[in-house]
């Protein structure tokens, strides 16, 4: 039994090395912003009940599964977060707790907002 | 599915929209009630400051200064992180034994686990990726002092080299020498002298 939602999600993830998050120093390691916030949302979403971990879990397997089934081993390329993010998304559309659409809409506006203005 | 965005694929615009999507997604959840601003701090600050190396450090800067803490820690890890302001869950109330493994002049131990979930990461923080590598798990069973030295652990002929199998029913850690020249250091600076990597055994503490 886990006494700390935390502590069981981080022992799960150190299941396989495909898996687990990066880390430095005993610590996890983000280089940006965007992945303290989307690894913050994805267990803080599962521990309000919105989804189960497993279901997270699977889907970022899948996810990482799917890259490295479409990309060299060895592509600079790959994003750990980038894989943390897409199944975020899909387990946050697949769970109900945001609408596809409204997510889209949402994405465009930031992005428009931050894209140079054409005259 | 969200879309991919054509003609942002690369370098400074994938970044610009992955940053988007994460905001954009944060920005909703908040809209709907769902989470607050404070959620994620919350849930990473478990990680930052409850969790880790830091535990551990504690736990070995104790033991260096006080006799009866070490031979309480050597005999009970459990026992002994119960003495400590630790959070919840540090103390083995999920059923899992820690053991400390005592470098000594003669005795220098080092782990290796078969699964990185075996790794006694609430009091050494998470465990780095070659941790893991079958290699190195084969390779320090094998030839323990070639790979010690590898990471810059020289040790003399003299010392035995102990290997110890961190599992799901006992995590191994590494309680080091405290190193000469410390007598005059607090425990809070003796604590910062430790690593992850000298509580596992491939590094030795220095000043």
């Amino acid at each position: 039994m886990f006494t700390k939602f935390e502590h069981f999600v981080a022992t799960s993830l150190m299941g396989s090395p495909e898996e687990a998050p990066p880390r430095r120093n005993g610590h996890l390691q983000f280089d940006r912003d965007w992945e303290k916030l989307a690894f913050g949302i994805a267990i803080a979403l599962s521990k309000q009940g919105h989804y189960e971990w497993e279901d997270f879990r699977q889907t970022l397997i899948e996810t990482i599964g799917e890259w490295e089934a479409t990309h060299d081993i060895q592509d600079p390329e790959w994003d750990y977060y980038q894989c943390w993010l897409a199944a975020l998304e899909k387990v946050a559309i697949a769970s109900g707790v945001i609408e596809d659409d409204e997510l889209e809409t949402q994405i465009k506006q930031l992005l428009d907002c931050k894209a140079p203005s054409i005259p | 599915m969200p879309s991919n965005y054509p003609g942002f694929k690369h370098g400074a615009d994938r970044e610009a929209v992955s940053a988007a999507r994460v905001k954009a997604l944060e920005s909703l959840l908040i809209e709907k009630g769902i989470i607050t601003g404070n959620t994620v701090d919350s849930v990473l600050g478990h990680f930052e400051t409850k969790m880790g190396p830091f535990n551990g450090a504690k736990l070995v800067a104790r033991a260096w200064v006080d006799p009866d803490f070490k031979q309480l820690l050597l005999a009970d890890c459990n026992a002994a992180c119960e003495q400590m302001d630790f959070p919840a869950g540090m103390s083995g109330a999920e059923g899992e034994h820690m053991r400390i493994a005592e470098n000594t002049p003669e005795v220098h131990n080092v782990i290796v686990c078969t699964l990185c979930s075996c790794y006694p990461w609430p009091t050494l923080g998470l465990p780095p990726y070659w941790f893991k590598d079958p290699t190195f798990r084969a390779r320090v069973a094998r030839e323990p002092r070639v790979v010690l030295s590898e990471f810059g652990v020289e040790l003399d002929d003299s010392v035995e080299i102990r290997v110890w199998d961190t599992s799901a029913q006992i995590r191994w850690w590494v309680l080091p020498m405290r190193p000469a020249g410390t007598e005059n250091m607090s425990e809070a600076e003796l604590a910062a002298l430790l690593t992850p990597e000298a509580m596992m055994g491939v590094a030795q503490v220095s000043v």
